[in-house]
């Protein structure tokens, strides 16, 4: 009798809870102010560009650095085309390369392409082959630049060098009017405020990259080996919103950041001279590095060659390219067609530009075309 | 009642601190006037004044135990005043419980939690009607049937899946699921890792439970000739039920906060799903650990109503659990 009512009670309890959560909608796209490129193309969409029809699902894991860019590109694919899912888990790049080589996602995002060399008995790009089938390919896809970002009262611009840039950030220039920075930037007042150095504290993608960019544009004033740890001098601070944060409200102050972090903050961001001039961080200086990095892969395994020390006119040199993985022959058809569907629409024109406002900088046209054949070819 | 007897004796005592008399033998209440704040006490005539360093002692005990009682409150009055201090305007629209995240980007604001909590839900529920007769049944043959070896056996083992951390949990359902078995990670398979961890906090309240009925009952029932298995239905099972549903909740509301099995098993995805056997599932922990490094402001407001919704999911699962203890008794 009792245990039958405590029973009532708690079925109903539970049905109720369950009835109410079960009339929720996925349905975000009115009234919420979308600034998404793509959506006005969302009437002209022909089925072609939204992979089989009645939608799917598609599961990508991988690189934390393009989480922002890729959430975009599905937030305007899943606008373009109802009835598609597309899941981004951002667990890191590592990560992301083993699920897909455990067939547990369609696609994975790494910040750097698969491996060719053996690492504990194992070889990524054939590892990925095996699981595939069939060669397994790198499309470069979101450029993701660092900034030097700075803060310092009445210097609006400021050309650094790689050796200058080098030897602030390990602590042997230790004043704004240091005569090395006064080289280089003529016609510029600096005070003679100390340098504050902010680093990131916690291991990243971000440092590991402007420090191998550091190591190979002056490897004469940066000794230590490019890590995801930071090795020189300075305060750390947790992630790139506390090293951004730190410089704004620290006169005087210098970091490495995304793009996006230096722009949020509103910090001054140093143009880069790696020896053909002074290079402004935009989206198109960026792209034209991307451009001049050299194809490493065959065919349509775009795996990219940064060259961080090139004397490209107008390159800037500081940035990193992550890269989708696929494999050039789907396991499934219907998830291979929707993968195809989905990458087109990230790389197209409109949605690589949709990301320089957020930080990221679209490819440039010749690597997108190519970006573009690949994925025409996948099947 | 008795304190305040002592209380006065004390106080009269207190009178004649120098007296040579037993401390029995003083004049009585009568001299109770003489301030009785209690605070001095009872100097032993023989013994000079050990009192006050029994005075002394127990303030300070007292002092301790107050600071302990608040240095232990000041971690958890400190976690719910930020996340509800950050967290309750997004739980105040409507939005965040009628839709799901699916297009929401982190600089976007809006979309809701619908779809994790339905999954924290769902996944909870599944869990507990797989765990739930597995543990009480153990409990009710360990308590009722069990003897020698291989109950101690049990019983061992069950210590040890309460030792077991979560991940290991996780990876182990990973390691069965996904490397043995070649299955993809649905939320089912988060349900058997959760499963791992429910069952022996089941177990071992129910048996606490079964325990603390009387052998009385059992023994009448033995008595009027009802066969064991029905005296434990009929009579030892109901005795014991609003504990047992107690423990089931608490439970509940404990596997439902768990992250490392769901951070392995359950990828995140941001539309409404319901299919425990194919795709991604969503769940609160898992929202919560998605945008756990962004600092973009949208996204960080989601992050912590994300957590003040578990927080009172999982808080009322706990009141839910006492109320079923206060009022399902079985009247005495």
């Amino acid at each position: 009798m009792k245990i039958q009512r405590l029973g009532l009670v708690a079925s109903v309890a539970l049905v109720g809870s369950l009835a109410l959560s079960a009339c929720g909608s996925d349905n975000n796209a009115s009234g919420s102010g979308s600034s998404d490129t793509a959506s006005g193309s969302s009437s002209n969409a022909s089925a072609a560009d939204c992979g089989p029809d009645g939608g799917g699902t598609l599961n990508a894991e991988g690189s934390s650095a393009q989480k922002n860019a890729i959430e975009e590109a599905i937030s305007s694919f899943q606008d373009k085309c109802s009835g598609t899912t597309v899941n981004y888990n951002p667990s890191g790049s590592g990560a992301g390369i083993k699920q897909f080589i455990a067939g547990q996602v369609d696609f994975a995002g790494s910040d750097s392409a698969l491996k060719k060399t053996e690492k504990d008995g194992k070889i990524e790009a054939d590892e990925a082959a095996k699981y595939c089938g069939s060669p397994a390919w790198n499309l470069p896809m979101v450029t993701g630049p660092i900034a030097v970002a700075y803060n310092v009262k009445g210097v609006d611009k400021l050309v650094l060098t790689p050796e200058v840039t080098a030897n602030i950030f390990n602590g042997k220039i230790t004043t704004w009017n240091d005569p090395a920075i006064a080289k280089v930037n003529s016609g510029v007042t600096l005070p003679s405020q100390p340098i504050k150095v902010f680093f990131r504290s916690d291991e990243s993608g971000t440092t590991e990259n402007f420090t191998k960019y550091l190591k190979a544009a002056a490897p004469n004033a940066w000794t230590a080996e490019p890590g995801k740890a930071w090795t020189g001098k300075g305060e750390g601070k947790q992630k790139s919103d506390g090293v951004a944060g730190a410089v704004k409200s620290t006169e005087g102050g210098i970091t490495y950041a995304e793009w996006s972090y230096a722009k949020d903050n509103s910090l001054g961001i140093a143009q880069i001279d790696n020896g053909a001039g002074p290079v402004e961080l935009t989206g198109d200086s960026v792209g034209k590095a991307v451009a001049a990095a050299k194809p490493d892969g065959e065919g349509n395994d775009l795996r990219l060659k940064l060259d961080y020390a090139t004397k490209e006119a107008g390159a800037y040199p500081i940035l990193l390219v992550t890269y989708e993985i696929v494999c050039s022959k789907g396991k499934d058809a219907k998830k291979a067609e929707l993968t195809k569907a989905f990458l087109k629409h990230f790389a197209s024109e409109e949605t690589q530009k949709s990301l320089e406002e957020i930080g990221y900088a679209p490819l440039p046209a010749e690597v997108q075309a190519k970006v573009e054949t690949a994925i025409g070819a996948l099947s | 009642m008795s304190s305040n007897t002592v209380r006065m004796t004390d106080v009269a005592i207190v009178d004649e601190p120098r007296s040579t008399k037993p401390a029995g033998a003083t004049d009585g209440p009568a001299t109770a006037d003489s301030g009785g704040s209690g605070g001095r006490r009872s100097p032993s005539p023989v013994f000079g004044h050990p009192a006050r360093a029994r005075e002394v002692k127990d303030h300070l005990a007292r002092v301790v135990m107050w600071l302990a009682f608040l240095l232990a409150l000041v971690p958890l009055v400190w976690i719910l005043w930020t996340v509800l201090s950050q967290g309750y305007h997004l739980l105040l629209q409507s939005e965040w419980w009628t839709n799901s995240q699916k297009g929401i980007t982190s600089r976007r604001e809006g979309g809701g939690a619908v779809h994790a909590i339905q999954g924290t839900l769902i996944q909870g529920l599944t869990t507990a009607v797989i765990s739930v007769p597995i543990g009480v049944m153990t409990a009710i043959y360990l308590v009722e049937y069990g003897r020698g070896k291989f109950a101690k056996a049990v019983s061992f083992m069950v210590d040890i899946l309460t030792g077991i951390p979560s991940i290991v949990a996780g990876l182990f359902i990973y390691a069965v699921w996904v490397t043995t078995l070649g299955l993809q990670r649905v939320g089912f398979a988060v349900c058997l890792a959760l499963v791992m961890l429910m069952v022996p906090v089941i177990v071992r309240s129910t048996e606490e439970m079964l325990k603390l009925v009387p052998n009385e009952l059992r023994e009448a029932s033995y008595a009027l000739g009802v066969p064991k298995w029905k005296t434990i239905m009929k009579v030892v099972l109901p005795t014991a039920f609003s504990g047992i549903v107690t423990g089931v909740l608490l439970g509940l509301a404990r596997v439902m906060g768990e992250t490392a099995p769901l951070l392995i098993l359950g990828p995140y995805t941001k539309a409404i799903a319901t299919d425990l056997f194919g795709g991604y599932m969503a769940t609160l922990p898992t929202m919560i650990n998605q945008d756990r490094s962004e600092s973009l402001q949208p996204a960080v407001d989601r992050v912590w109503a994300a957590a003040l919704t578990l927080i009172l999911l999982v808080l009322l699962l706990n009141i839910a659990g006492r109320v079923v203890a206060r009022f399902g008794s079985v009247r005495k």
